[in-house]
């Protein structure tokens, strides 16, 4: 069976997964955004904590995403608990670290400005440094999205939903007929949806990005 | 709050204060370093209390004849062992080849190849791990030579793109004044340019190290070995003894090679960039 007649003939499974997969990662990644950029804006200015938030995050970075699937499932069991806990902290991490840089990256003449012109705390944040600092969180958004696509993945391992069972079908049933058209089908599917979801966050930042501080 | 914070806010300013052994007496002389000796200590204090505290959590909890299965014939120390050879030896070959292919692509002739190069590379980022290895486990057939292709091509791209980056970053003025002084380009490249780039290299030997731990818990998909055998057996057979002791003993190990790699950059970094 061909590649193609194989993904005619799954056609309903393989888009049930990839929407799955798709919708997992986005939603793990809008928990992620919005925890994340909260993060942010609480550590960014205290030195101390914001090198912990960076620090912290670095580290868990390094931690191989099967290991902490490893160390969730005694605690939340198999399925699509592990698999939301583990999108959401990974997909925390670059946003923390990019929304830390970015705040303290904002000119501090402009936050003057805004404070000289009578702005309260709450707008100065709102209106001057979030903007600002938005360019570096999205990109740390895009950077999450992508990893996150690879790790709901290896999630599937642990009974997690998406385009993985169909990547560990085949890894199951090596030299079977249809082995390679169940990893190939999966591993394309999750490749397409990861540059879908690059394509969109391009979008994003050309409607949302303010004029003035386009690259 | 107030009390701690001044103290570890600024732990650069006074290094080796906490009376840690090992600081010479120079070093605070020297402009304040990056990593401080306390930070240093701290990640492998931290892993000795976490493996010492599985290794006592793991004597006490009951093995069943399933969970002693995963376990017997010394299997965690070959999966360690194996962990470790796919890690280094894939380390080895990605440096190998992202390294000098970097500088390739650098130099003026090939220089309009790099946006080609970086777009393969991000294409290459949105490949999942798990699904290259499958692929070339079928390609190339069960055991540890595919799972170390893999590993490697995850690796290379990356580590290729920010060696590019690194090189690019350099400033040109630099470059320009050794050539006004009637260095050659070879000599550009050896004295001016890796020098200054040995940090952006050192960075790219930690990414490696770092992402091949991980890709490596994979490689037991493809009959590769390493530790990744004791965390899907748990998985598989239901047992959470296997299944910790596996993820504990991967996560200490990633955080173990991500501060030898730490402490390569700060031992290696050149004494004239320290600054920056």
């Amino acid at each position: 069976m061909s590649f193609w007649e194989y993904v005619a003939g799954r056609r309903a499974q393989l888009l049930a997964d990839g929407w799955q997969h798709a919708s997992a990662v986005f939603q793990c990644m809008v928990v992620a955004t919005a925890v994340g950029v909260v993060i942010g804006v609480l550590t960014y200015r205290s030195e101390w904590a914001g090198n912990l938030a960076v620090t912290t995050t670095a580290t868990l970075l390094t931690i191989p995403s099967l290991a902490l699937l490893g160390l969730l499932i005694p605690l939340t069991g198999l399925g699509v608990a592990p698999t939301v806990t583990a999108l959401v902290l990974y997909g925390l991490l670059p946003i923390v670290r990019n929304a830390v840089v970015g705040l303290r990256g904002v000119d501090p003449s402009l936050v003057d400005a805004a404070k000289g012109i009578g702005m309260s705390r709450a707008a100065q944040l709102v209106r001057v440094e979030l903007p600002l600092a938005w360019p570096p969180i999205l990109t740390g958004i895009r950077v999450a999205t992508q990893m996150l696509m690879g790790i709901a993945a290896v999630a599937a391992y642990a009974s997690g939903p998406g385009l993985g069972n169909e990547i560990f079908r085949g890894v199951s049933s090596l030299g079977s007929a249809n082995a390679l058209n169940q990893v190939l089908a999966g591993t394309l599917g999750i490749i397409v949806l990861a540059l879908l979801f690059d394509a969109a966050y391009m979008l994003i930042g050309r409607l949302t990005i303010p004029r003035g501080i386009r690259g | 709050m107030s009390g701690v914070r001044p103290e570890a806010a600024d732990p650069d300013a006074l290094p080796g204060r906490d009376g840690a052994p090992g600081p010479p007496p120079r070093a605070a002389a020297r402009p304040a370093r990056r990593v401080t000796w306390r930070k240093l200590l701290l990640r492998p204090c931290f892993l000795l209390v976490l493996l010492l505290a599985t290794w006592l959590w793991f004597r006490g909890a009951g093995l069943d004849s399933v969970a002693r299965n995963s376990i017997a014939d010394g299997n965690v120390w070959l999966r360690l062992r194996q962990h470790v050879v796919l890690t280094v030896v894939s380390t080895f070959f990605v440096l190998i080849i992202a390294i000098p292919l970097g500088i390739l692509l650098t130099r003026r002739r090939l220089r309009p190849a790099a946006p080609a190069v970086v777009a393969v590379a991000n294409v290459g980022q949105a490949t999942p791990a798990i699904g290259l290895l499958a692929l070339l486990v079928i390609w190339m057939g069960i055991g540890m030579q595919a799972a170390l292709v893999g590993i490697v091509v995850y690796a290379v791209l990356p580590v290729l793109a920010n060696t590019v980056a690194g090189l690019r970053a350099i400033d040109p003025t630099l470059v320009e004044a050794a050539r006004g002084i009637g260095m050659s380009a070879a000599g550009v490249l050896r004295r001016v340019e890796l020098p200054l780039a040995v940090p952006l290299i050192l960075a790219g030997v930690r990414t490696a190290l770092v992402l091949n731990v991980g890709t490596a818990t994979l490689a037991y998909f493809g009959g590769g070995g390493g530790l990744g055998d004791l965390i899907a057996s748990g998985i598989t057979n239901q047992r959470m003894p296997v299944l910790v002791l596996g993820s504990v003993l991967t996560v200490a190990l990633a955080l173990l090679v991500d501060w030898l790699a730490s402490l390569a950059e700060l031992l290696l970094r050149p004494r004239g960039l320290e600054a920056s």
